[in-house]
């Protein structure tokens, strides 16, 4: 699997995809249309990398045939959803076709009765809780690029977010999937049930996998009854140090199991407050925990956010602030869901990590990461999901060092910063991926015979090396 | 110093749906929120009390439920709210609004300042606080962009206008209604919704007021909804090619002439 034994698609190959998708849905020879679709969220454009063709496709058979041709002419093919990834998951590192699942964005299926919903994988999540609305019910993945991210993405990447605490990641809730294999197979994997032991759980396999397995074309995820109410608290601490050792005292001793835990550190909340003229007092405050309750009606979340913001006035917080509505709650997860974004702005050159530990580990790590800032004299502003122990510290460029020496030093920066969440029982990524960004790195956290276990898998079901190659692990 | 603050209970306007056959919203099921421009009413007022003392009253008039807009602005530091709901009063215009507010402020007063939002999203007219201050025979300041100061017998406002501000003194008692310039709005503590949850919400009845019983609720409001449609968008978009810097140069000079042409450059 090397970059020599990929073709160009040429002309020819460009006029077959026509001929699947329809002239539309096919770009070729325009550097200007192919660019956009040559990145993702990842700031660095050292990551981009240019397609030769985007096809988007109507449905799965249209996937197969491109699949079968891709095997064929020996193309690399690598799927994409909204390319809001911040691990070079959609981005073609061989180039090659860029498969964009944005057509197939229907809502197939609610079943309440089964509390499942069947969507396609270009639907945005957040309009899946937006349908669900009218049945009572809602589905519980909730990462913060909701607004844009696609529920296929999310199943790919297994992506985490704010609620995992209470509700877990994306795979908890897929139960059925129908996917196109690399050579071009359609295959459907579980149902509705809820329990299924038939074999090895290819489902999860396929979960989190990003894109290097499969393309899904039609996903069932359990849905739960919707919660009547829910509040959140915006909890100012004098530290990194407070804030974070309040987290287990709120997780264990309030008997609450809060929806989401989130962190900020005080170089977070400032640059996300600037950017959207917020003005709540941060200044005062070096760290901000967001906090969320949920529960079958008002009474229950009110008890259990008095206990919570109770137990952070006790750990030391300067001030908590209750949001319990639409306009209140928007406001302040807005905060924490525009830090990435803020971030951008105040330096294009820095690298959004994802490191996840033990959640008894969390004090310790978020010491460790600001001892690293201070050897390596940068910023790492770090914030994150304190409850479930995944850390989003991200390194900034120092504005007096070169481009040059960015490059250089990041990679130490980084390994010194894996060893360090692996010495905790931690690892490289929790939600985000590894795709290319991280793929060097996979040794320091994973065992030679876990990677060729990885590797075995990937050569079993893509023997070209067609579907999403150069991510993950080397072949 | 002792301030009203006129607050309304209004649907969630992101849940919001106007129903297809009637054209008028669909109020059920959705979510209800303080006028989110009465927040910063009752911002400014709270930044007032920080600076001169003094009482401030949040007064709304609705339904029962409203009692839940009036406890939010008492988790932000409102000294005591009051709820002006009747049955009678229900299905009231935006005359009927401002008559029975008045009275309830009659009632409750003397106050120095009453403040309002600009406007309630849902009704989205803007008349009840200007409605209150004719009612109550008052000076009114509309559009009230800052934190007014006060001198004897007077505060000094600035108001947004198309063209800029305009620095004025008025006289008290009077009524502004701010802008969103003005101030943003605080978020509640834990201490305050805990206040809240426990606070008194007075309730004004129709016959605690001095209102004539003919002039409230839907049959004392002169206004009649005779029609509502959704008015037809048309938009007629001219592209301008801009391949190369010789046709750019040609579009940027016919986009300023567009632009000249209807004075907005």
């Amino acid at each position: 699997m090397n970059t020599a034994s990929y073709h160009p698609v040429t002309a020819e190959i460009a006029a077959e995809l026509r001929n699947v998708v329809g002239d539309r849905y096919v770009v070729y020879g325009d550097p200007e249309r192919l660019e956009p679709f040559g990145h993702d969220e990842i700031a660095g454009p050292e990551y981009a990398h240019m397609p030769e063709a985007l096809v988007r496709p109507k449905s799965a058979a249209e996937i197969a045939r491109i699949l079968k041709l891709a095997n064929r002419e020996r193309v690399p093919v690598t799927p994409r959803g909204a390319g809001s990834g911040l691990s070079g998951g959609a981005v073609p590192v061989h180039g090659g076709i860029v498969l964009c699942l944005d057509r197939m964005n229907r809502i197939i299926e609610i079943d309440p009765d089964n509390l499942t919903i069947t969507v396609q994988p270009g639907v945005v999540t957040n309009e899946i809780n937006e349908r669900l609305k009218e049945y009572d019910l809602f589905y519980a993945g909730y990462p913060m690029s909701l607004e844009t991210c696609f529920i296929g993405g999310n199943v790919a990447e297994n992506a985490g977010g704010g609620k995992a605490v209470k509700y877990g990641v994306t795979g908890r809730y897929v139960t059925g999937l129908e996917v196109v294999t690399p050579i071009g197979e359609t295959v459907r994997l579980g149902g509705k049930r809820v329990k299924d032991v038939t074999g090895y759980n290819l489902i999860q396999l396929m979960v989190g996998s990003e894109g290097t397995l499969g393309v899904f074309t039609e996903i069932t995820l359990r849905l739960r009854p919707r919660p009547k109410a829910s509040a959140d608290l915006l909890c100012l601490f004098p530290t990194t140090e407070v804030a974070i050792g309040a987290v287990p005292r709120i997780m264990t001793g309030t008997g609450v199991v809060p929806t989401a835990i989130e962190f900020m550190d005080r170089t977070s909340m400032q640059a996300a407050c600037e950017y959207l003229n917020e003005s709540i007092p941060y200044r005062e405050a070096g760290a901000m925990l967001l906090i969320t309750v949920d529960g079958p009606d008002r009474e229950a979340v009110e008890r259990g956010y008095d206990r919570i913001g109770e137990a952070c006035l006790e750990q030391g917080a300067l001030e908590v602030y209750v949001a319990d509505n639409a306009t209140t709650s928007e406001r302040i997860w807005k905060v924490r869901r525009s830090i990435a974004e803020a971030f951008k702005l105040v330096s294009p050159h820095q690298s959004l990590e994802d490191i996840v530990v033990p959640i008894a580990a969390i004090p310790e790590m978020a010491a460790g990461i600001e001892a690293l800032a201070e050897e390596y004299g940068i910023a790492i502003p770090c914030y994150g999901h304190a409850g479930d122990g995944n850390l989003h510290a991200t390194p900034v460029k120092a504005p007096e060092w070169s481009l040059e020496e960015w490059h250089e030093r990041l990679p130490q920066l980084l390994t010194d910063l894996y060893r360090l969440a692996a010495s905790l029982g931690g690892t490289i990524s929790g939600e985000h991926g590894i795709g290319h960004k991280r793929k060097s790195f996979m040794p320091l956290v994973l065992a030679p015979a876990a990677l060729d276990m990885m590797r075995a898998i990937k050569r079993a079901l893509d023997p070209n090396g067609i579907l999403n190659p150069g991510k993950i692990m080397d072949g | 110093m002792r301030i009203a603050v006129l607050i309304k209970q209004v649907p969630e306007s992101s849940s919001v749906r106007i129903d297809p056959e009637t054209g008028t919203m669909v109020r059920s099921g959705v979510e209800a929120v303080v006028n989110p421009l009465d927040l910063y009413a009752i911002e400014v007022a709270l930044m007032i009390r920080e600076r001169n003392g003094g009482e401030i009253v949040a007064l709304s008039m609705g339904p029962p439920a409203a009692e839940s807009a009036l406890r939010e602005a008492v988790s932000m530091g409102i000294d005591a709210a009051v709820l002006a709901a009747d049955r009678r009063f229900a299905g009231s215009d935006t005359w009927c609004t401002g008559y029975v507010l008045a009275a309830a402020l009659r009632k409750l007063g003397p106050f120095d300042l009453i403040l309002c939002g600009e406007r309630a999203t849902d009704g989205d007219t803007g008349q009840v606080g200007p409605g209150v201050a004719a009612f109550l025979d008052l000076p009114v300041a509309t559009y009230v962009s800052n934190v007014p100061d006060f001198g004897p017998g007077l505060c000094r406002v600035d108001r947004l206008t198309e063209d800029g501000y305009e620095h004025l003194e008025v006289q008290l008692p009077a009524v502004l209604t701010v802008v969103k310039e003005a101030a943003s709005p605080r978020l509640p503590t834990l201490r305050g919704k805990q206040r809240a949850r426990n606070a008194e919400i007075a309730i004004l009845r129709a016959e605690d007021l001095d209102v004539d019983l003919d002039r409230i609720g839907l049959k004392g409001s002169p206004t009649r909804v005779v029609r509502t449609f959704q008015p037809k968008v048309t938009r007629q978009c001219r592209r301008l090619p801009a391949r190369d810097d010789a046709e750019i140069e040609l579009a940027a000079d016919q986009v300023i002439e567009f632009l000249r042409q209807r004075n907005l450059l």
